[in-house]
């Protein structure tokens, strides 16, 4: 045997070479379809390679699980939608074959050729319209019965259970022109465009530029095209690409597919003009068995025929109402097809219904009582207007009896339509109305830009010539062809192929009251299928214009929203970027086996094994704490003790060069907002610190004064949070530690004494400042050095202080040292509705300065008791930690305080608490009752202050 | 007392080899690809904060939104109405502070030497402007943001300022963000980058020529 013998005997429906075909016959390979090896070319779509072997059934209908084929031989094709390896709902019609791909049809059983729940069928008459809503609402307890049950019978692939595959990416444009199709109008229109100056980025759903030329007889034409294309500056080309959604000012979501190396991108273009260039898609004819394999639109057979050279069956009878359905039937018979008849819908012939088995087509009874048999029936009965970008723009489109199809009315200035969407007409009327389109975009997207870089600061020797003005381009009119009015025919059938709604049904929902096109879109779920409307949306309205004897006009359209096509939810998601912060000393904490902990965008170090003895070593020798997080402002200026004044409820205007001190802050409603110390470096210059998660809420707050308290103060505000690498020096050794690396900074307590500020060099890095504060209790020294030597800094604390037992301590230990000490957390232990007289500091509240953030309210405060005081709790059994927001009860269930810290203090080997309580409950010693999650009942005392441990603060002072 | 010098280190993991320059840890490495990324961190940053129509503002000579060379070979950067960002070669921070200190302006002017509170990188190359459409939203066509222009966008979701320097006729960007996110910003600008051949090279001293190009 020949190689050609071969493939005619394992394609057998494979033509010979066709002068336009996308195939690359030098290229074989293999792909499995439903558990067989297939031959396939490079080029070939599944189903085009499969209709080479002579297969005919790809899949089963949504509900009736009638066995479906080819219908349009496009991405829309509502029959071709099979699995792909884990890839569920790929367009079979559309993609393309690769090596090895397991490809398999969706939601049957057992089989595709043997469909259990083929057995709808039967109960057809039971599954009308709107059987859901009838059959399933009662019993309302059997509805999860009816969900599993209706779960097994749904369509569509199996989502993979694995991890999210595939990489999806997202990419922005501005372009000039956007021209949404790249058929013969769009190409010339993006040629146009672009030849006058402007960028230009042309999208085509198909895998190359052509449109309907490509599997027409105007080869030469699309070649001349193309070359304009690829030789006109400025015009970027996306291929297997689609415009899913016009929004406000032109911002136009692509979807692209034309790439290797990502699976889906969301192109997000914000285009100054937008060129509607779609085309024409072929619709369906209704009338009964018009879904049985085999029957198939003119511009299907044709596809087959001139881009995969597969001959679509052997003896066709073709229905033909346009030059369309002549084209087809002339290239049925060159590729070796019987056409047996050729029913001229222009000369009253008509299709009476289709019919056949379980394989497909076998007969077709015409009008005229005629019953002819064959396996290939092929419509062309019409054409729909794809206007959803027009409709998405706003527009309503308007019928047109004598073309018997919409088009689009009125569009908005930065919206233009071409081709077939917009008229009928020679390819040289279409060329000529397309070029001139173009040229008017280009001009309309100069306007816009010059109105848009009218706002952008410009050097003085940039400034722009202002717009001359230009006049409008003359597009001429497209004529429109008449065409007949054909929808559905003197038999029912199928309307909405994705979710098999047919006449019957459409005309039954108007019966039962349905009158609007869109309620009988919602009651049917017609056009609410994968296609979207493109194939069914005319003949819904023109038989709900039949039913109900109004126009198709008054009956008008369904809204067209994006997306345009179904897209994936990886697509819309995109990459994740989720931006994180590091410390410098982040590459230290990760040799070290710091156990990461997420907060906010920092990530920090949560341990490093055992907190517990963290913690231990900074009560008896020294630890080391990364507290670069901190939030941090450089202020600057001679009014800053205003700002401070303003921000913080207690006093700011007698704080000397080189003193700390401790602020809370609060919002104008008298809520703890943040708290942090701020020091005095030098006249007119400060540093404030800030919780770590507080400091982007505090700038804003800081920004928001400055704007709106006094214009006339002199301040300068930076933010500095990541410019010093934080390290906090704490136990009793941190002044023998830090006496090692501070050149020239005396550290003994009289000199540096607790809340103090000095600024020096530290382990040779200049430019450092350190202050005396004690959040852990103990003898501590926030040490701020710049950011790049904090690692030195870091490495070298380690180093020096090795026989001290220097060790570094995380997060968690932190909180442990600071609980045992009694110091509050904003946010831990306060929430939306806690005030300063709450936490027991209104001693700080200082009402008789003029004004400050909060002061009204805080006034209002002063004068009434809160209801709830912070306290320090001891539970009577120290080896219970009682978990965080158990509540405090009274009188059985009342609930009179919750627990806000608690952990267990190694340093005092019992459970400390810090909690809210009631205000009759404060005095040192009351009993109260926790409350744990699982309903357990435990005691706990009232301590005489916040602090369990050093409450006289001996040790940080020292 | 602790004798060895010490050593800044960028925010970004330095690659392999590794060399002292100007007391920064900088890679050595050298890349011939068309499409190239540079940590630049060491480049000494200064924020000046200042009225819009006083001295300083008329000395520095650039507008918000606006970048360009002075005498010395700094690039002064709009960043902001009444801020300025000055990018100079490492270690020249002093000098920079004095020569901005040196303008009688009788309005409050702030000189913050930001150094350490920035990373910034540049990205060079004639697909610069496509790996930076997969990340930032704003027109990088000539007409909107020419040579010259500075920003502040989103870029992979981070808050970032943004400069157009292009260098010997090649599309060339700094970007910059708070240090604590340089790491960050590096990695999703190569992974951005990925597609159109990005490669990591090392960090040049720029020496009289003003802030590194390549």
């Amino acid at each position: 045997m020949t190689a050609q013998t071969v493939q005619k005997a394992v394609m057998p429906m494979r033509l010979d070479h066709r002068p336009g075909e996308v195939i690359d016959r030098g290229r074989e390979l293999t792909f499995t379809w439903n558990g067989e090896e297939y031959p396939a070319y490079g080029g070939d779509t599944i189903i085009s390679a499969l209709a080479a072997c002579g297969e005919r059934i790809f899949s089963r209908s949504f509900k009736y699980h009638r066995p479906r084929g080819l219908l349009t031989a496009s991405f829309l094709d509502p029959g071709c939608m099979v699995q792909v390896d884990d890839e569920p709902n790929v367009r079979g019609a559309h993609r393309r074959v690769e090596p090895g791909m397991v490809v398999s049809p969706q939601g049957v059983w057992p089989s595709l050729e043997y469909d259990v729940k083929s057995a709808n069928r039967a109960f057809g008459r039971f599954l009308s319209a709107g059987f859901y809503y009838k059959t399933f609402i009662k019993p309302r307890r059997l509805w999860p019965l009816y969900r599993r049950m209706l779960r097994r019978f749904s369509a569509g692939g199996r989502v993979s259970a694995g991890p999210a595959q595939g990489y999806f990416d997202k990419r922005y444009a501005h372009p000039d022109v956007l021209v949404a199709g790249g058929g013969p109008a769009g190409m010339a229109a993006a040629v146009a465009a672009g030849r006058a100056g402007a960028q230009v980025l042309l999208v085509e759903e198909e895998y190359e530029l052509g449109g309907h030329l490509r599997w027409g007889n105007e080869l030469d034409a699309l070649r001349v095209l193309r070359e304009e294309v690829s030789r006109t500056p400025g015009v970027e080309v996306m291929v297997n690409s689609v415009v899913n959604g016009r929004y406000d000012d032109n911002w136009v979501a692509v979807m692209q597919r034309d790439l290797s190396h990502v699976q889906e991108r969301l192109v997000k273009a914000r285009a100054k003009t937008l060129v509607v260039a779609p085309g024409l898609i072929e619709r369906p004819y209704v009338f009964e068995g018009n879904d049985t394999p085999g029957v198939i639109l003119s511009t299907a057979a044709r596809r087959l025929i001139n881009l995969y050279a597969v001959k679509p069956g052997d003896r066709a009878v073709v229905f033909s109402a346009n030059e369309s359905g002549d084209a087809a039937a002339e290239d049925l018979r060159r590729s070796g097809v019987e056409v047996a008849r050729v029913v001229d819908a222009r000369r009253d012939g008509d299709i009476l219904r289709a019919k056949g088995d379980g394989k497909g087509l076998r007969s077709v009874e015409c009008a005229d009582g005629a019953e002819i048999e064959c396996d290939l029936l092929v419509t062309a009965a019409g054409w729909t207007a794809p206007t959803s970008l027009a409709n998405m723009a706003g527009d309503r489109p308007v019928y047109d009896e004598r073309a018997a199809r919409f088009f689009p009315s009125i569009l908005p200035e930065d919206l233009l339509a071409t081709g077939g969407i917009a008229g009928d007409g020679t390819l040289d009327e279409l060329l000529a109305h397309a070029r001139a389109t173009g040229q008017e975009a280009a001009r309309r997207a100069v306007r816009t830009a010059l109105r848009l870089r009218a706002g952008i600061p410009q050097r003085a020797d940039e400034q722009e010539e202002p717009e001359s003005g230009s006049s409008p381009v003359a597009i001429p009119e497209l004529p429109i062809s008449a065409h007949p009015a054909l929808f559905r025919g003197k038999t029912h059938g199928i309307v909405d192929y994705s979710e098999d709604v047919t006449s019957k049904d459409l005309v039954a929902a108007e019966k039962e009251g349905y009158d609007s096109i869109e309620l009988v879109k919602r009651y049917t779920t017609v056009t609410m299928g994968p296609t979207q409307g493109k194939l069914e949306t005319v003949n819904a309205v023109a038989i709900m214009a039949e039913a109900t004897g109004r126009t198709i006009n008054e009956t008008g359209t369904t809204v067209w929203r994006p997306p345009y096509s179904p897209i994936t939810l990886g697509a819309l998601a995109g990459r994740n970027f989720e931006p994180v912060r590091y410390s410098p000393m982040q590459p230290w904490h990760e040799i070290h086996g710091a156990k990461p902990l997420v907060a906010g965008a920092w990530i920090r170090p949560d341990h490093y094994g055992d907190p517990a003895s963290e913690a231990l070593n900074v009560r008896e020798n020294v630890g080391i704490i990364d507290v670069t997080p901190l939030g941090k402002f450089d202020l600057r200026g001679p009014d800053v003790p205003k700002l401070l004044d303003h921000l913080y409820i207690n006093r700011w205007d007698n704080l000397e060069v080189g003193a700390v001190r401790y602020g809370v802050m609060c919002l104008e409603d008298g809520v703890v907002f943040d708290d942090g110390v701020t020091g005095c470096l030098g006249p007119e210059r400060y540093i404030m610190t800030t919780t770590s998660s507080g400091a982007a809420g505090v700038w804003e707050w800081i920004d928001h004064w400055l704007q709106t308290a006094d214009p006339g103060w002199r301040i300068h505000v930076t933010p500095v949070t990541t410019a010093y690498a934080s390290i906090n020096v704490a136990g009793p050794k941190s002044r023998e530690l830090l006496l090692r690396l501070s050149d020239g900074l005396d550290l003994s307590p009289e000199a540096f004494p607790y809340m103090r500020v000095r600024e020096g060099r530290v382990a040779g890095v200049e430019g450092c400042f350190m202050w005396r504060i004690g959040f852990t209790g103990e003898l501590s020294y926030e040490v701020h050095v710049p950011a790049a030597y904090g690692l030195h800094v870091w490495e070298t604390l380690m180093q020096s202080g090795a026989d001290l037992g220097v060790g570094p301590f995380g997060v968690e230990a932190q909180r442990i040292l600071r609980l045992e000490k009694g110091h509050f957390i904003v946010g831990q232990d306060t929430d939306g509705l806690t005030g300063p007289y709450e936490v027991g500091l209104g001693r700080m509240v200082r009402l008789d300065k003029d004004d400050f953030a909060g002061k009204p309210e805080l006034a209002w405060q002063s004068e009434r008791d809160s209801r709830l005081r912070l306290v320090g709790l001891q539970p009577h059994d120290g080896s219970l930690v009682p978990p965080e927001a158990s509540q405090i009860v009274e009188n059985k269930n009342e609930i009179v305080g919750r627990i806000t810290s608690s952990r267990m203090s190694p340093t005092l080997g019992r459970s400390i608490c810090l909690g809210f309580v009631a205000q009759h409950l404060t005095t040192p010693g009351t009993k109260v009752t926790v409350r744990l999650p699982d309903g357990e009942r435990i005691p706990a005392s009232v301590t005489p202050h916040h602090a369990h441990y050093d409450p006289e603060g001996t040790r940080q002072r020292g | 007392m602790v004798e060895a010098a010490p050593i800044a280190r960028s925010p970004i993991a330095q690659a392999a080899p590794t060399t002292i320059k100007h007391g920064w840890e900088v890679s050595a490495r050298r890349s011939a690809a068309d499409l190239k990324i540079i940590d630049c961190t060491p480049l000494a940053k200064i924020l000046v904060l200042a009225s819009p129509d006083g001295e300083v503002a008329r000395a520095l000579g650039v507008p918000f939104g606006r970048a360009a060379r002075d005498p010395h070979g700094t690039l002064v950067v709009g960043s902001g109405p009444g801020e300025w960002l000055l990018l100079a070669t490492p270690g020249t921070s002093p000098a920079v502070t004095q020569r901005v200190d040196e303008v009688q302006d009788e309005g409050l002017v702030s000189v913050f030497d930001a150094t350490h509170g920035r990373a910034i990188m540049r990205i060079t190359g004639a697909k610069a402007p496509d790996l930076l459409a997969k990340v930032c939203a704003i027109d990088l066509a000539d007409e909107v943001t020419p040579n010259g222009a500075a920003f502040r966008s989103s870029v992979a979701k981070l808050v970032t300022d943004v400069v157009r320097d292009d260098s010997g006729g090649s599309r060339s960007y700094l970007l910059h963000c708070e240090r604590s996110s340089g790491q960050y910003l590096f990695d999703a600008l190569i992974d951005a980058g990925d597609e159109f051949g990005i490669e990591v090279d090392g960090f040049v001293d720029p020496g009289k020529r003003g802030v590194h190009r390549v």
